[in-house]
């Protein structure tokens, strides 16, 4: 391995050789360490979570409100683990060259399409009848449970689509590199993948495509899931911005969930030489402005309907900011803008790896306060009916099998998570080796660059 | 970026100065028909003062008719500067270089416009001093502060403060370079405005420290002035006006017509002034690109607000949505909104080629501002022409010749006033261009030369 001398924030893999990268990573997959204590304490909790679900369902559907932090945490899940992919197909429209190490990690995230889609499923009938609340489904046939359905498998499909095509030339990879029963595998995933011009042509722009598509449908869901499962659920709650939020909040948690990822591969998962400071940095220059944003994006919201004092929606700001969910709120207000606003807007907390991380955790926490003060407050209303919310309901505490699913699904996910990174090496050997073909270092006056190749 | 051509520092000199040093015929030819035009507005300005603003065609319930549409619109396009410069140069994109002065320099004259708007609207412009000072000072009758129309020129001001000092910062070195290069008044008038500026490297540390941190601070401020100039209407209980997304809507509007303002005056200062070798079809390209994401934004807040207007179901909200969208004028309007502002450039720019087709982009920003201006327009007049029952009498708005003339007179005042500051001061600035330079690298990889940049 050629080693040359990087100071510890260059954007840069130059330490190391494309033969070194694609043997190192190939051989994550092709001889995977063993982790029986990770694996078992993930299935636990995902045999947890599977029994949650199983004792709120026998619950039955009548008591809705008894769903509310399910329905929460499917709004978190949306904006995390499916939030998370926006990382790879947002940097690779823009080109960001230190996106290379870091888009396979989240690219992973798409497997809990796996978790989140039953999830949805299993929330349906919890919705109450479309007639007499303000609802976006008009007198559609099979509104709206058969189009939200299509539009949950549609954005899990699309994210698994842009993990397998992104995957392709390093299943080609492992495929080479492999003899026995992981070569029929890895022969089969990679689909006669050959490395023509004709396949790369079609693999960069199909997952420019498939990036699209995945943003479209993500947004789209995060259009529907709000209004249905949350907004329209709370007579008089009007707010044209909220599915804009829903997808701010997805675009911060994106940047937050991304860091935890990176962090926990690095000190845990040996890609210290791929997953440097830059990385963190430009991470967290995101979940910074993101902050910012979701302030911005509660205030214009608040202050309209404040300023208005129009009964119906003061009596939505009762419900949601300053009567029974004030608790939530507060947190969320806390740890989603105080925190990261006050500590990333110092140089020493933004540009290290361990500031970042820490307020990632605090912006994953606030929103998912944020998620419960919002759906859990809109499955506690009980009337539909009318233009107002005539009378504002207690906050609806968590018990047991609440605690039972988040814990479980979170823990079930990790688990697909963890099994897919055994198969899919869990950095993309080919970007980065065509990062390496980019970059040179180079000397300016007295200091030590990397020039960086940009062809269009 | 593909297309670099190499310059030397002596020839960046000759081509960017050379208009401020040295006056062309092709200036009076300019400069004189928009002269005319600002004069011609000015006159129509003093005839509506003089003879009152019922030379106008605002009657009840239509008070705000043509100068506040234009006051919006141009606060609008004063969104340009800072979205080009401060963002792009906090995210260190290359090809900002040549277009950040030009962009700069239009916030400052279009924001300086947008601001006579209200004072003339007001008939009486001498009465505004009533917004800084009290009424009555012997009652201490002081205006409401808790009236967004009194935000309103507290951001307006603070912005075109900001925005100014960002210009000046930013033409200092320039200064300098001019200084240096010419003789008699001008060299006195450059040495006075370069502050003594040598080029040592305190001082560069110091402007580049400023302009950083002027990019950061002006940021909030850019947000703020068009979501305050959306609370003139959102703040208000008119139907279709009391929107939560009101705010971010007019910020990413603005964007969207702001930086298509900026491609509208880079081709036009591309051929004026003969700058192929600085603003290449790359630039053109990259900013295309920039457009597409921005015009996508716009259009999903403006789904939301529409789409919320029909969630509601409420009368007076549909009607006004009933008026833009079947009645004349306003069906017509609408139309032509959408088709010019959404369905014509953004489907155009997807497409590589025509974003690095000068022609088209001009077309292409052209057709973004007319459907912009109109989105203003029907914003405003439809809200207040909606037959309420308190209306106690109720007029149609058909703008006055007076109204025209102050409209156009405008976009003259703005296109003179940028034209002027070329005049004077180099539009495309001299040490960001050599900056440029200097760290440009190209990379040979197999048979290709690639373009590369040193990164720190």
């Amino acid at each position: 391995m050629s080693e040359i001398h990087v100071p510890h924030r260059h954007p840069t893999l130059l330490r190391l050789t494309s033969a070194a990268v694609r043997r190192e990573l190939l051989d994550r997959v092709l001889a995977p360490a063993a982790t029986p204590l990770l694996l078992g304490v993930f299935a636990a909790l995902a045999i947890i979570g599977v029994i949650g679900l199983a004792l709120r369902v026998a619950g039955g559907y009548e008591n809705r409100v008894a769903w509310g932090y399910t329905a929460a945490l499917l709004a978190w899940l949306f904006m995390t683990v499916h939030g998370a992919p926006l990382a790879a197909a947002g940097l690779r429209f823009v080109k960001a060259d230190w996106r290379r190490p870091i888009v396979r990690i989240v690219e992973l995230c798409t497997v809990g399409g796996l978790v989140t889609f039953p999830l949805f499923l299993l929330l349906l009938p919890t919705l109450p009848p479309r007639q007499g609340r303000a609802n976006i489904w008009f007198d559609w046939p099979g509104a709206p449970g058969a189009y939200e359905a299509v539009a949950v498998l549609f954005l899990a499909l699309t994210g698994l689509a842009m993990l397998a095509l992104s995957a392709r030339p390093d299943f080609a990879a492992a495929r080479d590199a492999a003899t026995g029963a992981a070569r029929r595998r890895y022969a089969f995933l990679a689909g006669g993948w050959r490395g023509t011009p004709r396949e790369w042509d079609v693999l960069r722009r199909g997952l420019v495509l498939l990036g699209a598509l995945y943003i479209f449908a993500l947004a789209f869901v995060q259009f529907l899931y709000p209004i249905d499962f949350g907004l329209s659920l709370i007579p008089g709650w009007i707010s044209a911005i909220f599915p804009a939020f829903a997808m701010l909040t997805t675009l911060q948690c994106a940047a937050a969930s991304t860091l935890i990822a990176l962090y926990l591969w690095r000190r845990f998962g040996g890609l210290s030489d791929y997953l440097r400071l830059d990385h963190f940095w430009g991470l967290a220059k995101i979940l910074l402005a993101t902050s910012l944003l979701w302030f911005y994006f509660w205030w214009a919201d608040f202050l309209t309907l404040w300023y208005g004092r129009k009964p119906p929606e003061l009596a939505v700001l009762q419900l949601l900011v300053v009567g029974p969910y004030f608790v939530p709120f507060a947190l969320a207000f806390l740890l989603s803008f105080v925190v990261p606003f006050g500590s990333l807007i110092w140089n020493r907390v933004r540009i290290s790896i361990a500031g970042p991380v820490v307020v990632a955790l605090s912006v994953l926490l606030g929103n998912f306060f944020n998620t419960v003060r919002i759906y859990v407050a809109a499955y506690s209303v009980a009337g539909m009916g009318g233009h107002a919310l005539e009378q504002v309901p207690p906050a609806h505490p968590p018990d047991v099998i609440d605690a039972m699913i988040v814990v479980g699904v979170i823990g079930l996910i990790a688990l697909l998570y963890t099994i897919a990174s055994r198969v899919i090496p869990p950095v993309s050997i080919w970007e980065v080796n065509e990062g390496l073909m980019l970059r040179r270092p180079a000397h300016y006056l007295k200091g030590e660059y990397i020039v960086v190749g940009k062809p269009t | 970026m593909q297309e670099r051509h190499v310059l030397t520092e002596r020839e960046i000199n000759r081509d960017l100065l050379g208009f401020s040093l040295t006056t062309p015929r092709n200036f009076w030819l300019a400069a004189i028909p928009l002269g005319l035009m600002v004069a011609l507005m000015f006159s129509a300005v003093g005839y509506m003062i003089y003879w009152g603003i019922g030379v106008t065609g605002l009657n009840r319930p239509v008070m705000w008719g043509f100068m506040i549409t234009n006051f919006v619109f141009w606060v609008g396009i004063s969104h340009a500067g800072v979205m080009i410069s401060a963002i792009l140069r906090l995210s260190h994109a290359e090809w900002r270089r040549p277009i950040t002065r030009a962009a700069e320099v239009l916030t400052v004259f279009a924001l300086a416009t947008a601001a006579l708007f209200p004072l003339i609207h007001t008939g009486r412009p001498w009465r505004a001093i009533y917004w800084v000072f009290p009424y009555d000072f012997s009652r201490g009758i002081w205006p409401a502060v808790r009236s967004p129309l009194i935000w309103d020129p507290s951001a307006i001001f603070t912005y075109l403060t900001g925005s100014s000092l960002f210009v000046f910062v930013a033409l200092i070195p320039d200064l300098a370079v001019a200084r240096d290069n010419s003789v008699g008044w001008r060299r006195t008038f450059y040495g006075l405005l370069s502050l003594g500026y040598r080029g040592t490297t305190r001082q560069w540390r110091l402007q580049l420290l400023a302009g950083i941190l002027l990019s950061a601070l002006i940021l909030p401020v850019f947000v703020s002035v068009h979501s305050i100039v959306s609370w003139d209407f959102g703040m208000s209980l008119v139907p279709a006006w009391h929107v939560t997304i009101f705010a971010p809507y007019f910020v990413i509007g603005a964007v969207h017509s702001g930086v298509s303002a900026v491609v509208a005056l880079m081709v036009l200062l591309r051929w004026a002034f003969h700058l192929q070798a600085y603003l290449t079809p790359d630039h053109f390209d990259a900013i295309g690109r920039l457009l597409i994401a921005v015009g996508n934004t716009w259009f999903y807040f403006f789904w939301l607000d529409f789409f919320f207007a029909l969630l509601a179901r409420e009368p007076d909200e549909v009607a006004v949505w009933e008026l833009r969208l079947f009645h004349w004028p306003y069906n017509v309007l609408f139309a032509i909104f959408l088709i010019t502002a959404y369905f014509i450039p953004v489907p155009l720019w997807l497409f590589r080629r025509v974003r690095r087709s000068i022609p088209l982009m001009l077309l292409t920003s052209i057709s973004v501002n007319i459907g912009m201006w109109l989105e203003r327009f029907l914003i405003i007049i439809p809200g207040l022409q909606w037959k309420q029952p308190l209306t106690f009498n109720w007029f149609g708005y058909r703008p006055s010749i007076v109204e025209i003339i102050l409209v156009t007179g405008s976009f003259a005042l703005v296109a003179f006033g940028v034209l002027m500051f070329s005049k004077f001061f180099p539009i495309i600035p001299l040490f960001d261009i050599k900056e440029g330079q200097k760290l440009r690298h190209d990379l040979r990889i197999g048979h290709r030369q690639v373009p590369g940049v040193i990164r720190e």
